[in-house]
């Protein structure tokens, strides 16, 4: 501990009873180029330091700051005084002394550090020269970026606890604008991971092409309910919404949609939906932000909801024990899935399109900001996508919304396909096919 | 604060292997937040932000880099990492740093650190007392925000200019959560200002009226019919209802996307008609107070008043001076970023859609079957196709000149180029509203604004079936 005994003992003499440092520290390396040339080059160091502490009156406030010395030490013993003052909450509030045993896994990634930097650039410079051969079609490559990332986590408190994980990540992307006939479509696309000997040019490439050119040549799409297959990238945007409603704060404060839920039958047999922090990927989390060991849970099983995420101040609220799901740095925690995964089943994406026969293909939908309300679920969003005539994917459709509501998406699920795509965000989907979606296009 | 000799050696080493621009952003920020849940404070935190960015340009490129290591150590070493990203000799040098003259129009009046935090806590619980006093049971959750920002920016840069920056803003979020037993819906209501706190007991910033407001819409959405579907006039509401403007023109003339050749506006359009010759539009940086102001940007250019539209033709871009090289051009004050930890681009201020002649009633009453949007969630567009969505947040039915039944759901879809012309009626009640877009380069405070105005036909999204 060292370094911040002075600042626990500080603390305590300012009638802070238990004390807590979240520390983020963080390296970033970003680059983009445009027309071959470098067009920005970031190189970043930062820290995050966030304090929360349990006043006298038994409130927790905190504080953060950004650089640690003296002065900054100071003002979070102060600030943390001055907020848990003000502070009116009757929840209970606590500083963890840790779990009897945590699950490590190793999160970082040693020899991505070791490529060069002259090697990433070199294979973003292919990426873009690879985008624009791959179709004459393709009018311009917006930006190609390569960002990598390293964060440091540490929790360490006055009750003993001392927690560490590393994990770095690095990510290739490209956005891509697709002519013809006066009509412009643009695409974007990324690969996501932490072994760089993963990362294949041609094939990102032929992806970000795809995705602008494969909506040239658009038709308009008759307003009606539809079949409907949702794209990994859809489900993806639907089913944080869904399981957010998973959050024992809401229940607990009335506004989930899950209330009472528990055991009983909420969507489709075919849902099964895990969270997966000790799944081996650049997502695992072994312990999570109140410092509680994490482990792999079932959320929904054959459409079945099996429990609420739960952190250390909703479970004992519950009088259960916590699904170590807090997530957050500040006084108050929030949950959620760590990676959120959604079990495949055994249907290829073909296969999907023959059952449905004559539908729609929605790629992906966006606007989840405005158009998706996340109280009651109804949702009316921007989407890209194909029909489906005959059993396979037809022509693209311009600009179309869907809209529903996501309890009766998840209820009404007809199959779940066999192909998983992984998420930046750390959520892993399988497209699916649905009974009926609203679809209104121009 | 870095010192002008510790900010001249910096610069130089910065410059030393040939870079043609180098600026220190030197930040110390502070932000207090503050959030009551039925009426009790449940959280309240306070956070600093205290680092250095650095950036280098030469021709089109960037580097940039941050530290919160502000020594001068620390900062040599900055920019002796950055620098190598060129291997030239120093072609630009800064011997001495004269100060931006630039109009103070945003001066503090009152240092918010000076109010005590409990003072805060009550103009919260003023406004959830209102939202309390409607005593409806279908309300289940108040939620009422504050946050407070006190933002010092100092710039140094190569061009021997340097600036201080000492800015404040508040911004509140009141609402509340309604549930019939079927559903749930919300309603909320931000209010934002870079004045004063005094600013929430007038008419225009109360949070008594705005939460208020925010609840009734709550319990008036879980009555409401899903809105209708498919093509339709829509006349949308003065204020917030900007943000249609802001997402689906504003983003596109922000010269970031302009002079990659990815917007659909080009440089070679200024002069020629790109919307309905009854509108106007500006970005203008230097109304004193406004949500949306800035004195001075981040490269040192004072505030301007940008003429984005004038009578449907192209006037101007927000630029900032590196997308300027690409459109020779030079920045005209719209450059911003979050904070130090971001590269710098163009951005709006306080856009909005100039006044017209026509009242709004004379607008709703020429209207035969539509949709009057009155107030959007938010939005998004993609600049090189100008597709844009954006979903209602209060939106109702016009039949026969008249606001009829209120709908939920309503997403409105479409490309900003076409959306433009298609302005068919400008009223001539104008009013801005606050505002956070976020972009490349952060989350930045705008304002958006417009009068009532109504586009003859938009593509409607929602749940309801055809509009009859």
């Amino acid at each position: 501990m060292g370094k911040y005994d002075k600042f626990f003992a500080s603390a305590k003499a300012a009638g802070i009873k238990e004390i807590e440092l979240y520390i983020g520290e963080s390296h970033g390396i970003d680059i983009s180029i445009f027309h071959g040339e470098i067009d920005n080059y970031s190189d970043n160091n930062g820290m995050t330091i966030v304090a929360r502490g349990i006043f006298e009156n038994a409130k927790c406030g905190s504080a953060s700051c950004d650089t640690w010395n003296k002065e900054k030490a100071d003002y979070l013993i102060r600030e943390i005084v001055n907020n848990a003052k003000v502070i009116e909450n009757e929840d209970p509030v606590f500083i963890f002394k840790g779990s009897e045993k945590y699950h490590k896994v190793n999160t970082f990634n040693k020899d991505l550090e070791k490529v060069s930097i002259e090697t990433k650039i070199a294979k973003l410079k292919e990426l873009e020269t690879a985008i624009k051969a791959e179709d004459p079609r393709v009018s311009e490559v917006g930006t190609s970026s390569y960002s990598e990332s390293f964060q440091k986590t540490t929790i360490l408190n006055s009750n003993g606890l001392n927690l560490v994980q590393k994990s770095n990540y690095f990510y290739y992307a490209a956005e891509v604008v697709a002519t013809e006939n006066g009509q412009s479509k643009s695409g974007f696309d990324l690969f996501f991971d932490s072994d760089f000997s993963k990362f294949d040019v041609k094939a990102l490439a032929k992806k970000c092409a795809e995705e602008a050119t494969s909506q040239l040549g658009c038709v308009s799409c008759p307003a009606k309910k539809y079949k409907a297959v949702l794209s990994q990238d859809s489900v993806n945007s639907l089913i944080s919404v869904y399981i957010s409603h998973t959050d024992a704060e809401q229940v607990q404060k009335k506004s989930s949609l899950f209330i009472g839920q528990v055991g009983k039958q909420i969507a489709s047999k075919k849902l099964t939906v895990e969270d997966k922090p000790l799944a081996k990927n650049a997502f695992a989390r072994w312990f999570d932000d109140e410092g509680v060991a994490t482990y792999n849970k079932s959320i929904i099983k054959n459409g079945v909801l099996q429990t609420y995420l739960y952190n250390l101040t909703t479970a004992a609220k519950d009088g259960v024990t916590t699904t170590g799901n807090a997530q957050g740095a500040g006084s108050k925690k929030s949950t959620g899935p760590f990676f959120l995964s959604v079990k495949p089943g055994k249907k290829s994406l073909d296969e999907l399109f023959a059952k449905v026969g004559n539908g729609v293909y929605i790629t992906g939908v966006t606007g989840l900001h405005s158009g998706m309300n996340p109280q009651s679920g109804d949702f009316s969003l921007q989407a890209s996508g194909f029909e489906i005539k005959d059993g396979k994917k037809g022509k693209p459709f311009d600009l179309i919304t869907v809209s529903g509501n996501l309890l009766d998406v998840f209820k009404d699920i007809v199959d779940v396909g066999n192909d998983v795509k992984v998420s930046p965000s750390g959520i892993s989907t399988p497209s699916i096919s649905i009974k009926k979606l609203g679809v209104s296009g121009q | 604060m870095i010192s002008k000799k510790l900010a001249i050696e910096v610069l130089n080493c910065a410059l030393s292997t040939g870079a043609d621009y180098a600026e220190i952003f030197y930040e110390d920020s502070h932000t207090v937040s503050v959030a009551l849940e039925n009426g009790k404070v449940e959280t309240s935190s306070s956070n600093s932000l205290n680092g250095v960015g650095l950036r280098l340009l030469k021709e089109n490129q960037c580097i940039y880099g941050y530290t919160n290591d502000l020594t001068r150590k620390g900062l040599l070493a900055l920019a002796d990492s950055l620098n190598k990203s060129f291997s030239g000799k120093q072609i630009v040098f800064v011997d001495h740093l004269d100060k931006v003259k630039a109009k103070d129009r945003n001066k503090i009046k009152q240092d918010y650190d000076s109010i005590p935090l409990e003072e805060k806590v009550a103009l919260l619980k003023e406004a959830d007392d209102a939202i309390a006093a409607l005593n409806d049971p279908r309300i289940i959750r108040r939620i009422c925000r504050m946050n407070l920002w006190h933002r010092g920016v100092a710039v140094f840069n190569s061009k021997s200019l340097w600036f201080k920056r000492d800015t404040q803003f508040a911004h509140s979020a009141v609402g509340a959560i309604a549930t019939d037993g079927k559903g749930f819906q919300q309603g909320y209501e931000g209010v934002g200002c870079q004045d004063d706190l005094s600013f929430y007991k007038t008419e225009a910033g109360s949070l008594v009226i705005a939460a208020k407001k925010a609840a009734n819409t709550a319990l008036a959405l879980l009555s409401a019919a899903e809105c209708p579907a498919g093509k339709m006039p829509v006349v949308i509401g003065n204020g917030f209802g900007g943000v249609l403007f802001h997402e689906s023109c504003g983003h596109p003339l922000e010269a970031s996307a302009v002079s990659k050749g990815l917007s659909f506006y080009k440089p070679e359009q200024i002069g020629t008609l790109v919307a309905s010759p009854l509108v106007s539009a500006v970005d203008d940086s230097t109304i004193p107070y406004e949500w949306g102001s800035i004195d001075i940007d981040d490269e040192g250019v004072p505030g301007e008043k940008r003429i984005l539209i004038k009578n449907g033709k192209l006037q101007d871009f927000m630029i900032d001076d590196l997308s300027g090289r690409r459109m020779n051009r030079k920045g005209n004050g719209a450059c911003r970023r979050q904070n130090y930890r971001y590269v710098p681009t163009s951005r709006m201020s306080n856009t909005y859609i100039c006044a017209g002649k026509s009242t709004p009633e004379e607008i709703i009453k020429a209207t035969k079957l539509g949709l009057y949007a009155v107030s959007f969630g938010g939005g998004q567009v993609d600049p090189s196709t100008g597709e844009f969505n954006f979903g209602c947040s209060e939106a109702y039915i016009i039949r026969d000149g008249k606001v009829c039944e209120m709908v939920k759901g309503a997403t409105l879809i479409g490309k900003g180029f076409e959306i433009l012309k298609n302005i068919d009626m400008v009223g001539n009640d104008l009013r801005l509203a606050v505002g956070f877009c976020g972009a490349s380069s952060g989350r930045v405070y705008t304002s958006v604004g417009q009068p009532t105005l109504r586009v003859s036909e938009c593509t409607v999204g929602g749940r309801g079936g055809e509009l009859k």
